[in-house]
């Protein structure tokens, strides 16, 4: 069990609001997160992750709300408590891999002895050691991301806000990277807010998840909770041969008792359903009286992604 | 612990000496751009004279001369009728006038003189008018002794022996009209000063066109007096004498003895430098904002003071390097040098005031443009035709702003860097110390000082700030 007492939040927001003239960027987004957990922030593209984000660490002024960092004013809190690593790679190309962790560290007052461990042991956790006198226009683009990780964290903050931190490496590099996040958490006890599109990071990572779209929180739960109670039961994916009979079927098995959900995406239907498995015979049953042929057909838990296309919908974003 | 905006400007020039680019555009080129000067224009004599009008200004000390013609007394201004003359004369055959007359006071001259803004300047000296008169009249008595010089020669010269008068004064006195006497005799002479830097071509031009003037007004001075004399006395067409009471004499501008154009050109290369910091700096914290750096920089514990003064340390380095590299590629490729070691330190000195005005040029750029590539387009616009209105490459026309502590400010000294070149040459080329330069030395401080306050808010206000 989470302590709910004030004390227990890393970070809240509360009423955030972000207006350009009359685009609302963030809608009275309040948020209060755990010190020590793992956070995901989950929203399409456009949803206002970023600015809500650059609202936390100061890079925007809210038209509305307030930010508290260890139950303090954002602004009165001390910088050094965040570290925000940019879904970009925010680094100086012409210094090295130690150079630019200590121009980071000298803008945070790090005494040079700690900026020399901290440089040394985080490029070790990261598997920088033998690049850290490389120019970092001479990195690939997997090293550049994983020091792009290390310059969030070279001052120790209390709260990490990783902006997609893992986009464009490797499985191996993603795995990597997901061991440090965790041991961020269980060995240092940091609070880290992770914003990612990878819905598998979300799900593996997070101990909460926030999914906001149009500025607005939409949910906010665990990841498990959320599988159970938004679009709640089993998917059966079909892929139907003959696609234009897709609306006729539907229409017909929307009569089985049991079905929550039915949708179609080029003559692929998704069924979801709460008792996926005894409801399969009735299901192929109806698709055969209308002598369509099934080319494919698969039975599966719902995930994290069924959850994010539940709340935010299919249409396309920016 | 750091320094953080010493960490900054270690980080800059970290950056800036990797960036092969950056190494080029700010060091290589003003340097080759250097070499070139020095080859096309390292000898006095290597440009054409044109029919382009020479800058001149005239100071006319001439008093006048009264006259005394057939007992008609004058007064005689030959010094305004031949500064009139030098301003309205033309090339042959053109409407294109010779000269371009500037009005200024010998002070206003010689400092123009210096800044390479005038070809030459001309002294009238105060006996001039005399000088003429003496030569007028020559050529009158020898007009009106020509045809009857001989026969009164025959007549009085047993008178002469007997008397040991001047024989032809009283003789031709008798042979002359009623009332009319013969030109006293003087022998005034007068020197035209023509100052320049000899080793500028276009004072080679004009003073050769000047002692031609000079020559040609006191010829015809002779020829009207001549005339007058032949009206007078009833002959015709006496031929003028050859009496030459004026001439033009050259005096080099003090220490250009042994300049040539790129002697005069070289502090403009170091100014020109220094400008191309402009766009340097405003693609630096373009690139920043761009990169999202500065955005990282933002969320730590530095403040904008860290930032900008962090800036202005790395490209004071970087003006100092170049001031020293430019300088030392001069005088190895034959720049005349006046000054000692101290000279030295002075352009360093005013080389970082350059620097400092460029970088708050390059701060109020940045604040407006949107991307890097922007910021570079933008800056190499601005710093061109900046370097040309400040006098890096060619002198400017006279301007005159007004004057104020006795010294004559044109419009181009609106821009420290016009100071700035004006100062280095003044420092390198002619020897001077803090103490000569101080008028251009404080404004060039104080117009750099409102440019960086003006640089350092806007930045401020349109980058620091949060969003």
């Amino acid at each position: 069990m989470q302590d709910r007492s004030a004390d227990a939040y890393a970070l809240q927001a509360q009423g955030l609001t972000k207006r350009y003239g009359g685009l609302i960027a963030v809608d009275d987004l309040t948020l209060h997160i755990y010190k020590g957990e793992i956070f995901g922030f989950l929203g399409p593209n456009g949803a206002g992750k970023t600015t809500a984000i650059n609202m936390i660490i100061g890079l925007l002024s809210p038209t509305r709300g307030t930010v508290l960092i260890n139950g303090r004013d954002r602004a009165n809190a001390p910088k050094r408590s965040l570290g925000i690593c940019p879904q970009e790679l925010v680094l100086w190309e012409q210094l090295t891999c130690t150079e630019n962790l200590k121009v980071v560290g000298d803008m945070y007052d790090l005494p040079a002895a700690v900026t020399v461990a901290r440089t040394r042991s985080l490029l070790a956790d990261l598997a920088l050691s033998e690049k850290a006198n490389t120019r970092v226009s001479q990195l690939s683009g997997g090293m550049k991301r994983r020091l792009n990780v290390a310059l969030a964290v070279i001052h120790d903050p209390d709260i990490v806000l990783l902006d997609e931190p893992s986009a464009g490496l490797d499985p191996q590099s993603r795995l990597w990277l997901w061991d440090f996040i965790r041991s961020l958490k269980i060995n240092e006890g940091k609070t880290i807010v992770l914003t990612t599109q990878a819905m598998e990071e979300a799900d593996a990572l997070s101990d909460r998840i926030a999914i906001i779209d149009h500025g607005k929180l939409l949910q906010l739960d665990t990841p498990g909770n959320l599988k159970k109670t938004v679009g709640s039961g089993d998917v059966i994916e079909m892929q139907l041969a003959e696609p234009e009979l897709s609306e006729t079927i539907m229409a017909d098995l929307r009569s089985i008792s049991g079905i929550l959900e039915i949708s179609d995406t080029d003559g692929k239907l998704k069924i979801r359903a709460l008792d996926a498995v005894k409801l399969l015979p009735e299901i192929l049953k109806r698709v055969d009286t209308t002598r369509t042929r099934i080319s494919d057909i698969a039975i599966r838990e719902n995930t994290l992604e069924d959850v994010f296309i539940y709340l935010t919908g299919r249409g396309l974003r920016e | 612990m750091t320094v953080k905006f010493l960490s900054l400007a270690i980080k800059g020039l970290k950056e800036r000496s990797r960036d092969r680019r950056s190494v080029i555009f700010l060091l290589l080129f003003p340097i080759v751009l250097m070499v070139i000067f020095a080859f096309v224009f390292g000898s006095a004599n290597s440009l054409g004279t044109g029919t382009a009008p020479h800058q001149i200004a005239v100071v006319n000390l001439d008093q006048g001369a009264t006259v005394t013609v057939n007992n008609v007394t004058q007064h005689i201004d030959y010094g305004a009728s031949f500064t009139q003359l030098l301003e309205n004369i033309t090339y042959p055959g053109t409407n294109t006038h010779m000269f371009a007359l500037n009005n200024v006071s010998a002070d206003q001259a010689q400092n123009m003189l210096k800044r390479g803004d005038l070809d030459a300047l001309i002294t009238i000296p105060e006996n001039f008018s005399q000088a003429l008169v003496s030569s007028a009249n020559d050529s009158a008595r020898a007009a009106a002794l020509s045809d009857i010089g001989l026969r009164v020669l025959n007549e009085s010269a047993a008178q002469t022996a007997a008397s040991g008068q001047l024989p032809l004064t009283s003789a031709a006195t008798s042979e002359l009209p009623a009332n009319t006497t013969l030109p006293t005799q003087s022998n005034v002479n007068a020197e035209v000063i023509l100052e320049g830097n000899t080793g500028n071509v276009g004072f080679e031009a004009a003073q050769e066109l000047i002692s031609n003037v000079v020559e040609q007004y006191e010829s015809q001075v002779q020829v009207a007096a001549t005339s007058r004399a032949d009206a007078t006395l009833g002959q015709n067409n006496s031929s003028a004498s050859v009496y030459q009471h004026v001439s033009a004499a050259v005096q080099p501008l003090t220490g250009t003895q042994s300049l040539t154009l790129f002697d005069y050109q070289a502090s403009g290369i170091i100014v020109f430098a220094l400008l191309m910091q402009v766009g340097s700096v405003a693609q630096d914290l373009a690139r920043e904002s761009d990169r999202g750096t500065l955005r990282r920089l933002k969320v730590s514990n530095m403040r904008s003071f860290d930032l900008l003064f962090g800036t202005l340390l790395t490209w004071i380095v970087i003006a100092v390097a170049q001031v020293l590299l430019l300088f030392g590629v001069a005088v190895a490729l034959g720049f005349v040098w006046a000054g000692g070691a101290n000279s030295i330190a002075l352009a360093v000195l005013f080389g970082i005031i350059g620097g400092i005005a460029s970088i708050s040029l390059g701060l109020l750029l940045t604040s407006f443009t949107t991307n890097e590539r922007q910021a570079a387009q933008l800056g190499v616009l601005i710093s061109i035709p900046v370097a040309f209105l400040s006098g890096a490459f060619l002198p400017l026309p006279t301007e005159i702003l007004g004057t104020a502590f006795g010294t004559t400010f044109e419009v181009y000294d609106l821009l420290p860097w016009t100071l700035v070149n004006d100062v280095l040459r003044e420092i390198l080329l002619y020897g001077s110390g803090l103490a000569d330069v101080a008028v251009y030395a404080g404004l060039a401080i104080v117009l750099t000082a409102a440019l960086f306050i003006v640089g350092v808010i806007t930045y401020s206000r349109v980058r620091l700030r949060p969003e």
